[in-house]
């Protein structure tokens, strides 16, 4: 299974491209528009939360964009491969290629775009003159974390939508309530201290305090964050690979 | 069975059983889950489509399968490309599998001709080098012209046909599955197809072929197998079988799907 998609590695590639290429296909602008959609998003954040609604952080707008993409990243990639089964369950009733490169594209493809949309994070925080910082280098661990826990979540899902057809529209609902409870828009010291301990319990609290760390506030990650948040990613992998390699010899008759 | 001497076979099916899962109330949403929890019914109807099953392909050799609707010719198919895996049974298979079953089974609409080779291409086991050391006999092969920077949503089906037929016959596999494809081509295609089929054979390859095309099976294979209710009713040459299985076609109620 594990030597099936090294030897199919080009595959998931090219899966992983054509579902850009097609995104942007029919479009004047093209490929821009992975650049100019998070740009105009942070352009109005910034607008907002600098004019409109003035929070008591400093420069809230970096604050808020530095946990919000890689937040973006992760519903992204869970829909996308959330639905890589069932979308392709045509092919796979006739040709015998490893199931699990599609939900591995799926997760490869919007990677590339939250590393695009990093480009014109770079333009806004020069704009707002914000610092930059040698621990943006330190970026792609938090990132390693999160695409592992990303593509543990995007096999389970993808695998139980092929039996349950609700489990699309159950992702959603989860994204948007977790949405809220995970330390986007706000950080775990706006939480009552006696909440703190249930908040504690959510993996993108970890996941996405890496971003912050290094975006925002100029810091490495400490090593227990960077710890925790690989584990996660580790244990949400091997939990959601299993389940899908469990199951997916009997894909083809659902599909 | 078949003299091969000293040749490994390339197929081999040892008593295998294949069973089909026909889902009769899709369990879809999860409340339809709910209500069969409690009814403890099973969800889905398994039909026993191959029983005790055991064959044996050499290199060489043109197989054609023929038989009644549903009667498993196709799942055979499907069982050696790796699609299906037996319930019991052992299947081996030696050598690169490339599989007709559905032409650019593969294809996105969106995508030109041109892209769609690449990406068929891996999809049929094809590294990137190898796809563009062939990509200009796959666009030869195909006399698409212009079309091959056309999104093949815009295709006909002949046109897709002969693009998906282009790219599976540059995978050059060892053993190259057919299944009721060559319908949609036009007869200058269609020979030019079978005669790079007939290539293959000479080249020592392993070719199934599926068809309700008696003639072409006549035409193609040296072999025939007619099977019957999940289990091979003839194996022989093309001429001995093929005039059986049209006699017990025309004896009236042969015709029913229902298993008996």
């Amino acid at each position: 299974m594990l030597r099936g998609l090294v030897q199919y590695r080009e595959l998931v590639w090219a899966l992983a491209l054509k579902e850009l290429r097609i995104r942007y296909k029919r479009s004047s602008l093209g490929f821009l528009w992975a650049l100019l959609n998070p740009l105009l998003m942070m352009l109005i954040l910034t607008a907002v939360f600098s004019t409109v609604m003035r929070i008591p952080v400093k420069n809230y707008a970096v604050f808020l964009i530095s946990a919000l993409l890689p937040w973006t990243f992760f519903s992204q990639a869970l829909t996308y491969s959330a639905e890589s089964i069932v979308g392709n369950g045509e092919l796979l009733k006739k040709v015998a290629v490893p199931k699990a490169v599609f939900p591995v594209a799926a997760v490869i493809s919007n990677s590339i775009n939250f590393a695009l949309s990093l480009i014109p994070l770079v333009l806004i925080l020069l704009l707002l003159r914000f610092p930059f910082h040698l621990s943006w280098l330190w970026m792609p661990i938090p990132f390693i974390a999160l695409v592992l826990f990303t593509m543990g979540c995007g096999f389970f899902f993808a695998a139980a939508n092929v039996y349950y057809r609700d489990v699309s529209h159950i992702v959603q609902l989860l994204l948007s309530a977790w949405f809220y409870l995970s330390p986007v828009i706000y950080s775990l010291d706006f939480v009552p201290a006696r909440f703190q301990p249930f908040f504690k319990l959510n993996p993108m609290l970890y996941l996405l305090n890496g971003f912050r760390d290094v975006i925002y506030y100029g810091a490495l990650p400490s090593w227990h964050l960077v710890a925790a948040s690989l584990l996660l990613g580790g244990v949400a992998l091997l939990l959601g690979f299993g389940i899908f390699a469990r199951y997916q010899d009997s894909f083809v008759f659902y599909v | 069975m078949f003299d091969s001497p000293g040749l490994e076979p390339s197929i081999i099916f040892e008593s295998v059983e294949h069973r089909y899962r026909v889902i009769l109330e899709r369990r879809d949403t999860l409340r339809e889950a709910f209500v069969h929890w409690f009814k403890k019914g099973s969800h889905y109807k398994e039909f026993t489509v191959l029983r005790d099953f055991s064959l044996m392909v050499f290199p060489g050799e043109t197989v054609g399968i023929i038989g009644r609707n549903g009667s498993g010719k196709s799942t055979v198919l499907k069982l050696i490309a790796g699609i299906f895996l037996p319930a019991e049974g052992t299947i081996r298979v030696r050598g690169q599998v490339a599989s007709l079953i559905e032409l650019g089974a593969g294809f996105h609409p969106e995508l030109t001709g041109r892209e769609n080779i690449e990406l068929n291409g891996l999809l049929l086991g094809l590294s990137k080098r190898e796809i563009a050391e062939r990509e200009q006999s796959i666009i030869e092969f195909a006399e698409l012209g212009d079309f091959m920077d056309v999104p093949v949503k815009q295709y006909s089906s002949g046109m897709y046909m002969r693009l998906g037929f282009s790219i599976a016959v540059e995978v050059d596999p060892d053993v190259l599955l057919v299944d009721e494809i060559l319908a949609v081509g036009d007869a200058y295609f269609r020979e030019k197809c079978l005669s790079r089929i007939s290539g293959f054979r000479e080249r020592g390859k392993t070719i199934v072929v599926v068809s309700h095309d008696t003639g072409l099976i006549e035409q193609l294979c040296d072999r025939a197998l007619w099977i019957e209710s999940g289990g091979i009713a003839a194996d022989g040459r093309p001429q001995d079988v093929i005039p059986r299985y049209l006699h017990a076609a025309a004896v009236p109620n042969a015709h029913s799907l229902v298993p008996r």
